[in-house]
């Protein structure tokens, strides 16, 4: 058998890096001025957050109104798109497409990142080389073979050919930040898991997935957020429009030669709640995770 | 784990409905005139409702035909086609543009309609300029490949009461266009005369304004373009010399959704564009705020514009159906339904007997673009919408430089020569490609 166990990685103990002493020419961070910190904070807020509530205005006030405030408010535009435009299917499949993707890509990301991170085999470098170049080529260059392959496993216009393509493209980047995780996680816990009567597969359950979640929330979410806002599939493979995703039907919110902007703005919120709900929730272990699988490779 | 993946591809992978197959070359079959068709809306979205209107009273009417209906972004509907010509999974029924007729027919992905068209009730009841229109734009001296729907027109929206206010005549000249333009700029105070389209189809509203100031009524001289002639290099220095003097300088990335959002929400005298703005300025400003007249008159006293693309519906070639999407196709261009469509539109009918209904005499400039159409007081420059690469020598290869004109970065000269040269040589391999 040309698979063998990796050499153990040398146990580490993470903690949180010191802060930054003040050395000649640099003050303290209590010793600077608060302006000097909100101030640019602010400013960059402000170009951050005029965009957003320029879509916010578009959409509570009312169709033909030029006023600077949403106000009289309305919900029309919402109540538009959600119910004509059909928003409320595009949201059910987004979201389903989101969750089917997140779980797959975790699964498998899982499963193969933890044979990078604990087996050597011959072409491991190879293979790893290859994983980062597939990084390079564009979803849209594969359209056509995808299509076909589709076509012939009798899956166009099913949400499955979408949640198996979008798991095939975050899979590469979400197997190796999986690995460089798992080596973060000290090979003697595994062993002492051994020592104490389990199995590999009930060691790395019991032992190392708890350690991992900040690298499992990072994936699962990065792989939900990219396939909630990915657009190129859902358009290609999806023909009926009671299968099609936000994306999708945010495009079509424009047409040719006239715009609803109130309805293009309200479906624009619909589409960003999700995603940033998701940030708020897990930004803490997302930051952790993506810290702790690049600094190792 | 299992029972985790089970159930996210029990959950995913729905029933099939469509097994991919039907791309371009495939010879489909009449079928049975019953069952399901599957329609592409090359403009969906804000089209969606009318469409599924008329989807309803055909089904009504063909009780045995089930119409499934795939709204397509006009921005996405040519990647969307080319996919399923190449992949399969093409519709039995499709809205194609003339612009983008050239290309798939080429691709042998639609079906020749003359002979149906001349055994149907709509024989002699559709636009005959129309019908020339997507016979050219097909690209081919033989056969038709879309039966038009409607045609759409450029307009001149100005703002009538910042015209009153500055006590300016109607601009149905282009010296009156140019004198409102810096009449009503006052770039202090954020009034402009005008916003020019700088981002994507910029080219072809230059082409209109450039044609409509020369006077040139034909786009090709024998094998030659016209584009670069003289006449019109001046008349494009006049016009891009407008950028900035009295536009509003962001209008460099201006694609047609940010010029008409800054012209109904801005205070901007005058737009071009076309009429499927008209119910957006309507909700912005009021019918009373402003009106579209058509383009204004050159020198000569003449109108001259360049064509625009005309819509239709193709029967692709692929379909196992074609007897049941045939049957769509003309009641979809039929009296009724064409007219319902092009009143919710605001794009002149291709039915003629559509075309007399009171709404177009309620839809001002609907009624004024179908009348300068109508009464021979306008010339219409073709442009070579057959030509395969068209769409790529007008956007893609040369917006990026009229950028560069309106910036001073290029002149209007270079730009014309430059894209003069690409055409004509991809007219003469059009020459070539029909000898062959």
């Amino acid at each position: 058998m040309s698979i063998k166990e990796a050499a153990p990685a040398v146990p580490t103990v993470r903690t949180s890096p010191p802060p930054p002493r003040p050395t000649k020419g640099h003050r303290a961070w209590d010793e600077v001025p608060r302006w000097q910190i909100y101030l640019p904070l602010g400013i960059y807020l402000l170009f951050t957050l005029i965009p957003f509530y320029w879509i916010l205005l578009f959409a509570l006030r009312p169709a033909g109104s030029t006023s600077l405030v949403p106000w009289p408010m309305t919900f029309d535009h919402f109540d538009k798109v959600w119910n004509e435009r059909s928003f409320g299917t595009y949201f059910q499949n987004s979201v389903l497409v989101g969750l089917a993707t997140l779980v797959m890509t975790t699964v498998v990301a899982l499963a193969g990142g933890y044979a990078l991170a604990r087996f050597d085999f011959k072409v491991k470098r190879a293979f790893m080389l290859a994983l980062l170049c597939s990084q390079f080529v564009p979803g849209a260059l594969l359209l056509v073979p995808l299509f076909e392959i589709f076509a012939e496993l009798q899956m166009i216009n099913s949400l499955g050919s979408v949640v198996l393509a979008e798991t095939v493209f975050q899979l590469p980047l979400s197997m190796i930040l999986i690995s460089n995780f798992i080596k973060n996680v000290p090979y003697s816990l595994e062993e002492a898991a051994w020592v104490d009567g389990c199995g590999r597969l009930r060691a790395f359950r019991v032992v190392v997935l708890p350690l991992l979640r900040p690298g499992l929330i990072a994936v699962g979410s990065f792989a939900f957020v990219h396939s909630w806002n990915h657009f190129l599939f859902a358009l290609m493979f999806l023909n009926n429009q009671e299968k099609q995703t936000v994306p999708v039907g945010l495009n079509t919110l424009m047409s040719a030669d006239s715009v609803d902007l109130g309805a293009l703005a309200a479906g624009g919120i619909i589409a960003a709640v999700p995603v940033v709900i998701v940030f708020a929730f897990i930004q803490k272990w997302l930051i952790t995770g993506f810290s702790a699988g690049a600094v190792k490779g | 784990m299992a029972v985790a993946l089970g159930s996210v591809l029990a959950l995913t992978a729905t029933a099939c409905g469509d097994d991919g197959s039907g791309g371009g070359g495939d010879k489909g079959a009449e079928g049975s005139g019953k069952g399901e068709i599957v329609f592409w809306d090359n403009n969906g979205g804000v089209r969606t409702d009318i469409w599924k209107e008329i989807i309803a009273d055909f089904e009504k009417a063909n009780p045995d035909i089930k119409v499934q209906y795939v709204p397509i972004a006009a921005t996405e509907v040519q990647s969307k086609y080319d996919t399923a010509i190449q992949g399969g999974g093409l519709p039995d029924v499709g809205g194609v543009g003339a612009a983008m007729l050239a290309g798939i027919a080429a691709q042998d992905a639609l079906e020749p309609v003359e002979d149906r068209l001349a055994k149907s009730s709509l024989n002699g009841k559709l636009n005959e300029d129309m019908v020339t229109s997507v016979k050219v734009a097909g690209g081919s001296d033989e056969h038709m490949y879309s039966i038009p729907t409607s045609a759409n027109n450029g307009v001149l929206y100005y703002r009538t009461d910042l015209f009153k206010k500055a006590g300016l005549e109607e601009p149905t000249s282009w010296d009156a266009f140019y004198e409102a333009a810096e009449k009503l700029t006052n770039s202090g105070k954020n009034e402009f005369g005008y916003t020019i389209r700088g981002g994507a189809g910029s080219i072809a509203q230059a082409l209109d304004a450039m044609y409509g100031q020369s006077g040139i009524t034909e786009f090709w001289d024998g094998d030659r373009t016209t584009l670069n002639d003289p006449k019109n290099v001046e008349a494009l220095e006049k016009y891009a010399a407008l950028y900035k003097k009295v536009t509003p300088a962001a209008d460099l990335n201006n694609d047609f959704t940010k010029m008409v959002a800054q012209w109904d929400s801005g205070t901007i005298g005058m737009l071009n564009h076309n009429l499927g703005s008209y119910q957006d300025h309507v909700k912005a400003l009021g019918v009373e705020k402003f009106r579209g007249i058509p383009q204004p008159v050159g020198p000569s006293g003449k109108r001259v514009q360049v064509s625009n693309p005309v819509d239709g519906l193709g029967l692709f070639k692929s379909s196992k159906n074609k007897d049941a999407a045939w049957k769509f196709i003309e009641f979809a261009a039929s009296h009724e339904s064409n007219s319902k469509w092009n009143e919710s539109a605001g794009a002149i009918p291709s039915n003629t007997e559509a075309a007399k209904d009171a709404w177009i005499n309620e839809a001002e400039p609907t009624k004024l673009a179908a009348a300068a159409l109508n009464d021979g007081s306008t010339s219409i420059v073709q442009l070579p919408y057959y030509l395969p690469d068209w769409n790529t020598i007008s956007k893609a290869d040369n917006e990026p430089n009229f950028q560069k004109v309106l910036l001073g970065k290029m002149s209007a000269k270079d730009f014309l020569d430059t894209v003069a040269e690409q055409l004509n040589e991809a007219q003469a391999e059009w020459n070539e490609q029909k000898k062959s």
